[in-house]
């Protein structure tokens, strides 16, 4: 530890640190532009000046870029700097438009800020303003060059941190241009992070454009619910619309970056067809009638039928506080525990990693910091996008990613990447012979290993031996640590409420026994697989209640409705990937957005205290209503802590705060599902989730339309030549669940023996993480 | 002492009385006959356009965030030329204090105060004004400026073209 004065305040701080980092830790603001605490300093915008006045060379310094030594004395607000610093903005400002009026920045924008606190008012230079020709950047951002201030953080961001190759600087002198080559949609999945990380308005939203002033958005910490990653987000909304997603700041998950499917995926809160009104039979009723008529309907047929007849369904969408009061509604009614996750498959592999794996969980904090991560069976960009940037941090600091996985994935940073078939992957890790020891003593070797294991690919099978491997590659000194990579944002939460070796959710409607299904923020259609099977025990059903907030085609088809909240307009928990929890605030209450009531138009002019469309109430709420006990959320979250120990955070858990991890726990019994045979003449069926569109909530982001793929099959081009097909030709592909024509497309980065189908609203049928599948590929059928 | 403030406080109303008798009245016979207003009273808020005909209004919302009554709301949107300015702009004149704080925030002149106070009636929704309502036909006290040519992001002339910049930089130029 260093001690240095600054200001006339002493402060110990260790070695490395900067200036600037000390004088905030001691709450003094030093301006400043180029520094972000995530990009580190470069000493370009020239503002974070102070006097050292100690040492061989005292005077004028960056702040930034000077690391502290110890009995260093510091003046951040002396004449000199403060005349150095007034310099600096004025000549910042030389070439500004001064059009902050019509700028979305405006009011949250640090040139503003620093300008100000620099001290510069009115301009004395006499000379033209410099200016600048805009690029088109694609529907996400919005260029304006003529704001520039040449700090370079874009290019810092875009290509350094995110591994962008589309994006950086061009031109020399005062012509310094940070663009594309030439007009077109940013590439890369982390384009909207420009838009955070720009200090002026050169790089906006433009799906925000003009919609609304800083100031006057409601805002609140929230949880991103897009993927397991649990990325902290600030969303923002006003007149009753969610109009954007800005990132969080959470150093242990996502630091202060988040995806562009989680930042321009918000559509689903907005939804026009998002269900607004209860229903019973085709009848729109009130929300009280409805559940009025549901603790009916459930008394009526436990009494008619017994505790079988009522069966209820959770879903790791739905937060860990509607999870629990479903388990809560079972127990008030007399019914059987409810399916808390209808996938299966994903429910066991999740299980595993809150139970078995949770002594060893990474988080992506250790994955930034680790010197071999071995991926497997996981496309980043698709499951987890944060995890791609954080592998990428991890080779930036020298590390070494090695990837096995049939798919032909894509990351922002260099890796060894092999590219094996499912079933292949299966036997490497069972013992994988030579290949697999080689793996072994790779990690045993390395200082901080870690493994990232996908759930969906790998299955529960897969999931043991990667725990066997991290067991085996651990020793004294060091852990090997596992990343799991699961579907839902609460995935994990889900698999600890539930009870060991409950039955799945197919079996226990074949039973028969099932007169009543009652899904909570649950489709088992579009998010389990053998919707078939599904499908067909829904019309041996007597009653379908269904509470949710997408316009899921189950919603359309129960017999009675009731309209829940997505996250934004609820409070509530997730626990992600790592085991842990992250509280999500309301930032807006639930009503019809003043765009839709008043198109184009001024606000009505007539006064009501009804909000249109402020039907929907929060699962939790609903549920309390539904048993008749109307808690407040603490007293929820005290309960759960007395029946889940392991929860003992969720008591003094704040949003904002970067959470803390679930207590691990003793491993659980599993029951295997026995690999399927390879019928002669197949290819391997591999099904993954579109980068956008593959979960459910982007699926009802109009704003990522432009970002989505047209469907279609991926083959190996030997595997395309065996077939007799050629690179877009129509092919048809019988499977398990049924037969699909669409054209294929030549992928030479993928395994052979393999065919490849992104799982989107184009193809519902298909689900990740079914297992391992089978189908017959054929040339035929109209090519679309 | 009582004695004389007494007999003082009697007789002196009398005489303020008489001595007034005789002067001109001062008083106007309001609603007949107007008064005339100072130059820059604060009353009716007004939208004002600048010299080319056009909106001033940018819809920045500086206005509503000054307002310390919360009487102006407005949407911003976007014109095919990049323009921004407003969809509909709503000032409600039953909660107007007629502070003025709303124009002296306007950085496009746009929002300017009038003499006309004349506002009471028993309908309140009429005295809710929208964007047609306070939109005029005139520059209103500044018959010059105009933001889009101020400012440097080519809406009401040509990127590089507005007065005092240099035309677009080359940014595929390496002279030095």
């Amino acid at each position: 530890m260093l001690t240095l004065t600054i200001d006339n305040q002493t402060i110990s701080i260790p070695a490395g640190k900067t200036i600037l980092e000390a004088a905030e830790a001691l709450g003094i603001m030093v301006p400043h532009f180029c520094y972000h605490k995530e990009l580190g300093a470069v000493g370009s915008c020239r503002m974070c000046a102070v006097t050292v006045h100690t040492g061989p060379m005292p005077g004028v310094k960056m702040a930034c870029l000077i690391a502290v030594e110890d009995g260093m004395v510091v003046t951040t607000g002396d004449e000199t700097v403060a005349t150095f610093r007034e310099r600096v903005g004025e000549w910042l400002m030389l070439n500004h438009p001064h059009d902050c009026p019509v700028c979305d920045e405006g009011g949250e924008c640090q040139l503003q800020e620093m300008t100000i606190s620099s001290g510069h008012g009115i301009r004395r230079y006499q000379g033209g303003k410099g200016t600048y020709t805009n690029q088109d950047l694609g529907p996400f951002i919005a260029q304006e060059m003529n704001r520039c201030i040449q700090c370079y953080r874009c290019a810092r961001t875009y290509k350094d941190y995110c591994g962008g190759r589309d994006f950086g600087v061009m031109g020399s002198r005062n012509r310094v241009f940070f663009g594309r080559f030439k007009d077109g949609m940013l590439e890369s999945d982390f384009s909207g992070n420009l838009v955070d990380l720009c200090p002026t308005g050169v790089f906006t939203d433009r799906t925000f454009r003009f919609k609304s002033r800083a100031w006057d958005l409601e805002q609140a910490d929230s949880v991103c619910p897009q993927c397991g990653v649990g990325c902290a987000t600030i969303p923002g909304g006003r007149l009753r619309e969610l109009q954007r997603v800005r990132s969080g700041d959470n150093p242990l998950v996502n630091t202060t970056f988040i995806c562009d499917r989680g930042r321009f995926g918000s559509g689903y809160a907005n939804h026009p067809e998002r269900p607004r009104q209860a229903r019973q039979e085709d009848q729109v009723v009130s929300v009280p009638a409805a559940l009025t008529a549901l603790e009916t309907q459930i008394r009526a047929t436990v009494k008619q039928h017994g505790p079988e007849a009522v069966l209820l369904v959770g879903s790791d969408r739905a937060s860990l506080e509607t999870n629990w009061l479903l388990q809560r509604t079972a127990k008030h009614f007399g019914c059987r525990v409810p399916v808390l996750n209808a996938h299966r498959q994903r429910h066991q592999t999740a299980q595993m990693a809150a139970f078995d794996l949770s002594e060893r969980l990474a988080s992506l904090q250790d994955i930034r910091s680790s010197d071999l991560v071995l991926v497997c069976g996981v496309d980043p960009l698709a499951e987890a996008p944060l995890l791609a940037l954080a592998l990428r941090q991890a080779v930036r600091k020298g590390g070494r990613v090695v990837l096995y996985d049939p798919r032909p994935v894509e990351l922002p940073c260099d890796a060894d990447r092999v590219a094996v078939s499912p079933l292949a992957l299966q036997e490497l890790l069972a013992d994988g012979g030579v290949e697999g020891r080689h793996l072994r003593d790779l990690l045993s070797q390395a200082k901080n290993p870690m493994i990232v294991a996908g759930a969906d690919l790998l299955g529960l099978a897969g999931l043991q031996n990667i725990q066997k491997w991290a067991e085996k590659t651990s020793n004294k000194e060091r852990p090997c640590l596992v990343y799991p990579v699961l579907a839902g944002p609460n995935s994990f939460g889900t698999a600890l409420l539930s009870l060991p070796e409950q039955d799945d959710l197919l079996t226990r409607l074949a039973s028969g026994k099932v007169k009543m299904l009652v899904c909570v923020d649950a489709d088992p259609l579009l998010e389990a697989p053998e919707g078939e099977r599904f499908a067909a025990a829904l019309t041996r059903l007597e009653q379908l209640v269904v509470l949710d907030y997408l316009p899921t085609s189950l919603s359309r088809h129960a017999n009675l409705f009731i309209p829940t909240c997505p996250p934004v307009e609820d409070s509530g928990t997730f626990i992600n990937n790592e085991g842990r929890l992250r509280r999500f605030q309301r930032v807006l209450k639930p009503g019809l957005s003043l765009a839709r009531t008043a198109p184009g138009e001024h606000p009505p002019r007539e006064f009501s205290l009804d909000t249109p469309g402020s039907d929907p109430q929060p699962a939790v709420l609903l549920l309390q209503r539904l048993i008749g006990q109307e808690q407040p959320l603490t007293e929820v979250h005290r309960q759960l802590v007395l029946e889940q120990p392991r929860l003992a955070a969720l008591v003094s858990l704040k949003a904002g705060e970067a959470g803390v991890r679930v207590a691990p726990a003793v491993a659980r019994p599993h029951s295997l599902d026995p690999l399927p045979e390879q019928p002669a003449q197949t290819l391997e069926l591999v099904v993954t989730p579109a980068r956008y569109g593959g979960d459910l909530f982007s699926r009802y982001a109009p704003k990522l339309e432009p970002r989505k793929r047209p469907p279609c099959f991926y083959l190996h081009p030997d595997e395309l030549q065996a077939h007799g097909l050629k690179d877009g030709d129509a092919a048809v592909v019988e499977t398990d669940f049924g037969s699909f024509t669409l054209p294929v497309r030549s992928q030479p980065d993928m395994a052979l023996g393999c065919v490849l189908v992104e799982n989107s609203e184009a193809f519902p049928q298909l689900i990740p993480g079914a297992g391992l599948g089978y189908c017959v590929i054929s040339a035929g059928g109209a090519n679309e | 002492m009582h004695v004389i403030r007494g007999i003082r406080g009697t007789f002196q109303p009398f005489w303020v009385t008489l001595r007034n008798m005789f002067r001109k009245p001062v008083t106007i016979q309001y609603p007949e006959e107007k008064q005339q207003l100072p130059e820059r009273y604060r009353a009716r808020l007004i939208l004002t356009r600048d010299p080319d005909g056009a909106e001033r209004c940018v819809a920045c919302h500086l206005c509503s965030a000054a307002c310390p009554v919360d009487c102006i709301s407005m949407q911003a949107t976007e014109a095919e030329d990049g323009r921004r300015y407003a969809a509909w702009f709503r000032i409600n004149f039953t909660r107007c204090i007629f502070c003025g704080l709303c124009t002296e925030a306007c950085p496009t002149l746009a929002i300017q105060v009038t003499a006309d106070f004349e506002l009471a009636g028993r309908d309140l929704l009429k005295l809710v004004y929208e964007k047609e309502d306070l939109l005029v036909d005139h520059c209103g006290n500044n018959n010059s400026y105009n933001f889009y040519r101020q400012s440097g992001i080519g809406v009401a002339a040509p990127r590089g073209t507005n007065p005092g910049e240099t035309p677009p930089a080359d940014v595929k130029d390496l002279m030095p």
